[in-house]
Order: structure tokens, then C-alpha cells, then sequence
């Protein structure tokens, strides 16, 4: 007894400050803000509330930032971080967000859709914190996320995950994930009020396109690609020939399954007037044999697994030592999301969409992603929203 | 092909194994065992920045929440279990079965099979069947004339096969939220196996009686339940949890999502006011917890290991490593890896292994979710081999056996070699299979 109390109490010393010095990496992580530039065409920035009451003060309320052209048209949306573990997906919409000049229509942005999940990494999985991309006046710092909302915000999970309102049975895992909640419910778990709101923004301000922006492991089947249901089958095809000819990455067309729920590409199409598309750029860190989830992996996508793999042909993307760098994941959405939104603008002129000053695939690859992103401290900070 | 990396990951790798077995030397328990391991690969990762030193508290306490909500479940479907043990309930049952089927002790033995098997089913933890309905299980197999040895070889296989039965199969569950394969069909594609399987166990290891007891002096050894007690307040806490897992699925839009734990509390609840005796709930539940306490910590160390092995690369490797295999040699070694990484990983080992397999798998035009039907009956095999051996050390816990570990391991090899078969069997036909899904849609 007297020998082994000193050594409890040391013992609970150490777990208690090991558990202090994680404790206040997680509270810095949930509440660290990202900030962003409005761009020349931002004309409002509003919450995602003001469609869904429901998020109103929770961790699952976002900004919503409108581009607004000088000439009447049509209306586009794009939407990043579904699932904020796939970060090209929240670049590229930052890029359009604080560099895009609209002149004609209207683009509606959500940088991070499923806000809560952009506070929260997997346990397990042993991702990082934060990552910063470098830019011609310093690093910016972004949060890493995950695939699913922080239970922090939404839980207990159900046994089993009942998709409304098809009652298709789904992982318990999916309650959480919003691209398993569509077209959602405004008084139903919190991902259902998320994707609920947004099926409201798509009606009332009658948008015709919406993009939903993500990254794919090498070894998951679909990726290079555009996911698409009849509807949207015709100008995803042309955006993606158009892409593949004239940009030189590979790019191609994937039906949207009819019997899978709860999918943006699915269930917007199936429930509103809006075209829907969703995009995948390979993205290496997520796949399971690869080395450390390093910051070095999450840019350069550069793995020896990898391409140990490849060269057995066991991955769906072509790979090779330069692995996928950001500027090409990056540059892969901007591209194809500026082809489908003129694909569209060709085939409806009264609905035009006209974007410009976006990069392109060969600008990002010349110039690198932190190019495009404003210095916020020097920003005029009535247009610095931190989100 | 000289990368750093490959040198760095088997670096740590052997400092890692190095840690667990000098503290396995120091007659450490597994649990410390396996944070010894931790945290000395987190230490030998830091060196190359794989993590960064000053992230390392972060991955070691991110980890243990891996398995939080199951390890909540394990408590809660416990404590109901127990409230149902504690009131007389399960010795209820069991007085039943033997005095119905005394003469059949097969048809005795095959109902005790059901009963095991159904706590597993509704947690995904076989270790929940073991705990709840393992002992008193074990004392009817005897009054029936089965050695300690067999009673626990029994009991342990079937415990396993609980786990993977239907509706909740958390290997199965893991392997889909990873791949994006829904979590449907596994009714029937893991079912009928399971049945089939555990009928197959009490066959063979139930054939023979070693001793003769009769029935009036079976039923005079078997403690007695109390007075008062009936069929209505035996069944009615298992209705009440029954009853929310229905109104879930019947009305899944107007019914609140209470999640497991909430739900066992309820039916705990409701055992608790329908025991004739009275039970202390308050020492009950402390003494319940006390029990766990190994496992819990076991749960809580796995997921952190878990993190260490991902953010140092080992895990990663691991994975490709199963990938890379060609693909005869793979079936081959899927008999003896899946159950050693579940002795090293319990539920980690279908994150690791089984969702990049699936894929693969998958690509190569097999039936995904027959495959996870078949990799997730040979996991629960793994619960019976060390370091972890879950199962089995509370099987030999519950059932009384004094031999050694080894002695009963042993027992259980034709069933084991029937479940790998059988495993492996609906991997390789899996696309010839595909029915069992389709019906169970
Ligand atoms: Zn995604």
C-alpha cells in the first residue's frame, strides 16, 4: 500500500496531462475559424439557417455565399465538404469564392456543407488536426475533418440508419453522413436538416445546376469522374469530353444507381427541379494501404504503397512517382465544374451562367492552390467571413 | 523500391512488438500490454515526424474513442442481462428447457444454442452472450452430461458465431460504413450459416453425454428460481427491447433514434420492476462495470493501438500487404490472418484488413456483401486466441473449467475447421450466392 501510492498518483498525473495536452488540441480544433475573402462578386453572405431554422445555433449552421452577376440568368450552386476529410473539395470552392467575377446569373457557394464534420477527425484513423497550404503571403491554416458530423453534434447513432423517406437501411455510420441524408427532413437528425435546408435554397432561388464536390481513393472504382442520373446525363457527358480533349486528364461519366438512397446525385434529381452532378478527383490519402496520414501525403498524394499497387494494376486511376498532387486535384474540379456550368449555359441561353478569373487545371498546375487565396489581414475585413 | 518509409514502418513495427512482449515479460496484463505497444511505436514514430512529438497525446487519447459507443453498449446490454440473471429469469429458462428435454438432450442443447445465441446477436458482442446467459447455460450442459470441457467449447464457439449472427454484426457494419456498401441483406447470408454452423457444433460436441444424470436429480442441483416468477416477467424486458428496436423500423420517422445503450437501460429498466426478487440496482451495476473493466480497457487500448499503427504507417502496410498477395495464396492465408488480427485487433481488424480486401475483392466481380458475410464468420475465431482472446478467457471464466487454456482451444477444432470452411467457402462462391441477399431484401 505505501509503495504502490506514490505511483498511482504519478501515474495519474501523467494520464491526466497527457489528456489536458489532447484536450486543448481538440477544443482549438472545434473552434478555430476559417477565414474567407469575400471575392469581386460576392454581393451576400448568408447562413444556411435562414432555409432550415432547425440549424440555427448548432454546430451544423454554415455560410452560404452568393455570387451575383450584372446581367440577369440562370443559377448554379456548389457545394464542398459533404465530407470534410476530402480538402480539394473546399479548396476549389474557396478559389471560385474569393476570385470569381459573374457576368451573367448567379453562383451560389457552400464551402462546407456538413460544417459539423469539418470539427472533428475519426478516432482511429490517426488524421491531422489542421494542415496549412502555402501561399505567396504565408501559410493558410485549414481544419481537417471527417466523412461523417462530430457525434459531439449528433448522437447516439441508431442501431441501424433508416433513410427518409425511402426506409432503405443503411450503416449506422450514415446517420452522420450527408451524402447519405439527402433530400432530408427539417425536423429530422441534424445531416437531414442540413441537406433539408438545401433542397430549400435549390427551390427558392430556383437554381438549375447543382455541384457537389468530392475526393475518392485510388482503389474505389468510381473516381475521375462525374456521377450523374438522367437528367444531368447529357451535359455531363459533353463536360466531360470537352475536359478530357482539351485539358488533358482523364475524365469520364458515371450513372447515378437508382437503388441507392440518400446520394446528392440521386435524390436531388428525384426531388426537385435541379440537375444534379458529383465530382470525384482521386485523392491518395484516403485509401487504407498507404503509408503515415502525413501533410506530405495529403499534397502530393505520393505513396510507394501505392504505387507498388499500381503496378499491379490494383488501382482505378492511373498513378505513378509524382503521385496526385493538390494542384491537379484542385485544378480537376475547377475545370470541370467551369465545363458543366457552360455546358448547361450552351444548351439554356436563357439560363446562362457566365464565370470568370477561375482558374483552370493548367493555371493551378502552373501556379499552385495557395496562389488564389487572398491575405485576409489585408483584406478590407467587412469581407472577411470566417466560417 | 529503397524507400525510407519501408525501413521506418519496420522499425517501428519491432519496437512496438518489442514493448508488448517485455511488457507480456513483466506479466503485465494484455490491456497494459497493448499501451506499452502504443506508446512506444508513437515514441519510435516521432523520430521521423510520423506523428510529430507534440501530436502524439492527441493520437493516443483520439483512439480510445474509437470504440466508445460499443464499449457503452457492452455496459448497458450487461447490466440489462444481469438484472434478468440476478432476478431468476435465465434460471428460469434454462429449469425449462432441461425439464422438457431431458431425455432429448440434443433438442435441449439446440435450444441453449438459441439462447446463447441471441444477446450476441443484439449487441454484435459474443462477449455479451458469454457474460448474461454464459453461466447458467454452462450449468444446464453439465446437468445434461457434458464435460467442463466440452460445455466450454460449446460455448465459446457459439458465443462467436452470436456475434456474427444477424442483426447486428459490428464487423460487417465496420467493413460497409468504410467501403459505402449499404448495410442490407446480411439477414439470410449470415443467418442461415450461423444456424446451420452452431447446429453443426452442438452436433459434434454435443453427441455424447460423458456422465448420466436424471432428471429429477438435474433439476434439484439447479438453483431455483423464485417464487412468483412466470413466463410474463421473463419475457416482458425482452419485449421492451424488442418492442423499440420494432417501433425503429415500423415507424422509423416518428420514433426518436435512442441508440443501444439507451434502449438496454429501458429494458433493464423494465427487468428490474419485473423480478420477483428484490435486486439492488445501484451494486449490481457497480459490480457489473467492476467485471468489465478488463474488457472495457482492452476496447479502449485497441482503438488507441489502432491510431499509433495508422498514423505511424504500420496499419497502411498491413493493409497492402493482404492486398498485394496473389489472390489463391490470399484464400489460403485468410483461414489463419483473420483470426489472429482479431486476436491482435478485435473490431480494428475489419477497418485494417477487411474494407481494402472487400474492394478488391469486389473489383474482381465477387459479391461484396457475401464476402463480408463469410470474412466476418471467421473473425469471432479469433476471439479465442491471444493476446486479446476475449471470448475465450471469459468462456473458461464462466463455464468453470479448470484446464488448461490450451487443453480447451483445442476442443473446439472441428467446429472451428467447419467455420472456416464455410467462411472461406462463401468468399471464393460468393457470386454463386448472391441469392441469400436477394431474399434477404
Ligand atoms: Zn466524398
Amino acid at each position: 500500500m505505501s509503495r504502490s501510492g506514490p505511483v498511482k498518483g504519478l501515474l495519474v498525473a501523467v494520464v491526466a496531462s497527457v489528456a489536458a495536452v489532447a484536450g486543448a488540441q481538440f477544443h482549438q480544433h472545434r473552434h478555430q475559424r476559417l477565414p474567407i475573402v469575400a471575392g469581386p462578386a460576392v454581393a451576400r453572405v448568408a447562413s444556411l439557417s435562414e432555409y432550415g431554422e432547425g440549424l440555427a445555433r448548432t454546430m451544423a449552421d454554415t455560410k452560404v455565399f452568393f455570387l451575383q452577376g450584372a446581367e440577369p440568368g440562370g443559377s448554379a450552386l456548389i457545394m464542398a465538404g459533404t465530407h470534410a476529410n476530402e480538402i480539394d473539395a473546399l479548396l476549389s470552392a474557396l478559389i471560385f469564392v474569393e476570385n470569381a467575377v459573374v457576368e451573367k446569373g448567379t453562383l451560389i457557394v457552400i464551402p462546407q456543407l456538413n460544417h459539423s464534420a469539418s470539427v472533428y477527425t475519426r478516432p482511429g484513423d490517426g488524421c491531422p488536426l489542421f494542415y496549412g497550404i502555402e501561399t505567396p503571403w504565408g501559410t493558410k491554416v485549414f481544419r481537417f475533418g471527417d466523412r461523417g458530423a462530430s457525434p459531439l453534434d449528433q448522437w447516439p447513432d441508431p442501431d441501424v440508419y433508416v433513410h427518409y423517406p425511402d426506409a432503405q437501411l443503411l450503416s449506422f455510420l450514415d446517420a452522420r453522413n450527408t451524402n447519405r441524408s439527402w433530400p432530408g427532413r427539417p425536423d429530422g437528425l441534424l445531416t437531414e436538416r442540413v441537406t433539408a435546408a438545401v433542397m430549400r435554397l435549390l427551390a427558392e432561388e430556383r437554381v438549375d445546376i447543382a455541384l457537389d464536390l468530392h475526393g475518392a481513393e485510388t482503389m474505389f472504382p468510381v473516381t475521375n469522374c462525374i456521377v450523374a442520373p438522367e437528367r444531368s446525363m447529357r451535359i455531363a457527358t459533353m463536360a466531360s469530353m470537352t475536359v478530357t480533349a482539351m485539358e488533358g486528364f482523364e475524365n469520364h461519366v458515371e450513372p447515378s444507381p437508382k437503388g441507392f438512397r440518400g446520394l446528392s446525385h440521386r435524390e436531388i434529381g428525384d426531388h426537385s427541379d435541379t440537375a444534379p452532378f458529383l465530382l470525384e478527383a482521386p485523392f491518395p490519402f484516403l485509401d487504407q494501404p498507404t503509408g503515415p496520414k502525413t501533410r506530405d501525403l495529403l499534397m502530393t498524394g505520393r505513396d510507394p504503397f501505392l504505387l507498388s499497387l499500381a503496378g499491379q494494376q490494383k488501382l482505378f486511376v492511373p498513378y505513378d512517382e509524382s503521385g496526385w498532387p493538390i494542384e491537379k486535384r484542385v485544378g480537376q474540379h475547377c475545370s470541370v465544374a467551369l465545363e458543366i456550368i457552360n455546358q448547361f449555359s450552351r444548351k439554356r441561353a436563357d439560363r446562362a451562367i457566365r464565370i470568370s478569373e477561375v482558374p483552370r487545371y493548367a493555371d493551378l498546375v502552373r501556379n499552385g492552390v495557395g496562389f488564389y487565396f487572398h491575405d485576409p489581414s489585408k483584406a478590407d475585413p467587412a469581407r472577411v467571413h470566417l466560417d | 523500391m529503397a524507400n525510407p518509409l519501408y525501413a521506418h514502418i519496420a522499425a517501428v513495427l519491432s519496437v512496438m512488438a518489442a514493448a508488448y512482449a517485455a511488457a507480456r515479460w513483466r506479466k503485465l496484463g494484455v490491456e497494459l500490454c497493448m499501451l506499452a505497444a502504443a506508446v512506444a511505436g508513437g515514441l519510435a514514430g516521432a523520430v521521423v515526424q510520423t506523428p510529430p512529438i507534440g501530436e502524439l497525446a492527441r493520437h493516443l487519447v483520439e483512439g480510445t474513442f474509437t470504440y466508445l459507443d460499443v464499449m457503452l453498449v457492452f455496459v448497458t446490454a450487461t447490466i440489462f442481462i444481469t438484472i434478468v440473471t440476478e432476478s431468476g429469469g435465465v434460471d428460469f429458462i434454462v429449469r425449462a428447457i432441461v425439464r422438457a428435454f431431458h431425455r432429448q438432450h440434443l433438442v435441449a442443447l439446440l435450444l441453449l444454442m438459441i439462447l446463447i445465441l441471441i444477446p450476441g446477436a443484439l449487441t454484435g458482442a459474443g462477449s455479451v452472450s458469454v457474460l448474461t446467459v454464459g453461466a447458467p447455460s454452462a450449468l444446464a450442459m453439465g446437468h445434461l452430461g457434458l464435460s467442463k470441457r466440452r460445455t466450454a467449447a460449446i460455448l465459446f464457439i457459439v458465443a462467436g458465431l452470436s456475434a456474427a449472427a444477424p442483426p447486428v454484426n459490428i464487423w460487417a457494419m465496420v467493413i460497409c460504413a468504410g467501403t459505402a456498401i449499404p448495410y442490407v441483406g446480411f439477414t439470410y447470408a449470415l443467418g442461415i450459416p450461423v444456424l446451420l454452423l452452431g447446429t453443426f457444433t452442438i452436433l459434434t460436441l454435443g453427441w455424447r453425454r460423458d456422465h448420466r444424470v436424471s432428471r429429477d436429480e438435474a433439476l434439484r442441483a439447479m438453483p431455483q428460481p423464485p417464487p412468483g416468477m412466470n413466463w410474463w416477467r421473463v419475457l416482458l424486458p425482452f419485449g421492451a427491447f424488442f418492442g423499440t428496436v420494432a417501433a425503429s423500423r415500423l415507424w422509423p420517422f416518428a420514433t426518436p433514434v435512442m441508440g443501444l445503450p439507451l434502449q438496454f437501460t429501458l429494458a433493464a429498466i423494465v427487468a428490474l420492476l419485473c423480478s420477483p426478487r428484490r435486486i439492488n440496482a445501484l451494486a449490481l451495476s457497480r459490480d457489473t462495470v467492476r467485471r468489465l473493466v478488463p474488457l472495457l480497457a482492452t476496447m479502449a487500448i485497441v482503438g488507441s493501438l489502432q491510431q499509433i499503427m495508422t498514423v505511424t504507417g504500420v496499419r497502411g502496410a498491413i493493409s497492402y500487404a493482404v492486398i498485394a498477395m496473389p489472390l489463391a495464396l490470399l484464400y489460403v492465408l485468410l483461414v489463419v490472418l483473420l483470426p489472429i488480427s482479431e486476436g491482435l485487433l478485435t473490431y480494428g481488424a475489419a477497418a485494417i484488413i477487411g474494407i481494402p480486401l472487400v474492394w478488391y475483392l469486389d473489383s474482381i466481380g465477387l459479391h461484396a456483401t457475401i464476402v463480408i458475410a463469410g470474412l466476418s464468420l471467421l473473425w469471432p475465431l479469433g476471439d479465442g486466441l491471444p493476446p486479446t482472446a476475449l471470448i475465450g478467457r471469459l468462456t473458461v471464466m464462466v463455464s468453470g473449467y479448470e484446464g488448461s487454456y490450451w487443453s480447451f482451444l483445442k476442443e473446439t477444432w472441428l467446429p472451428w475447421l467447419a467455420i472456416t470452411a464455410a467462411g472461406i467457402g462463401m468468399i471464393v462462391y460468393s457470386a454463386k450466392l448472391s441469392a441469400l441477399v436477394a431474399w434477404g431484401l
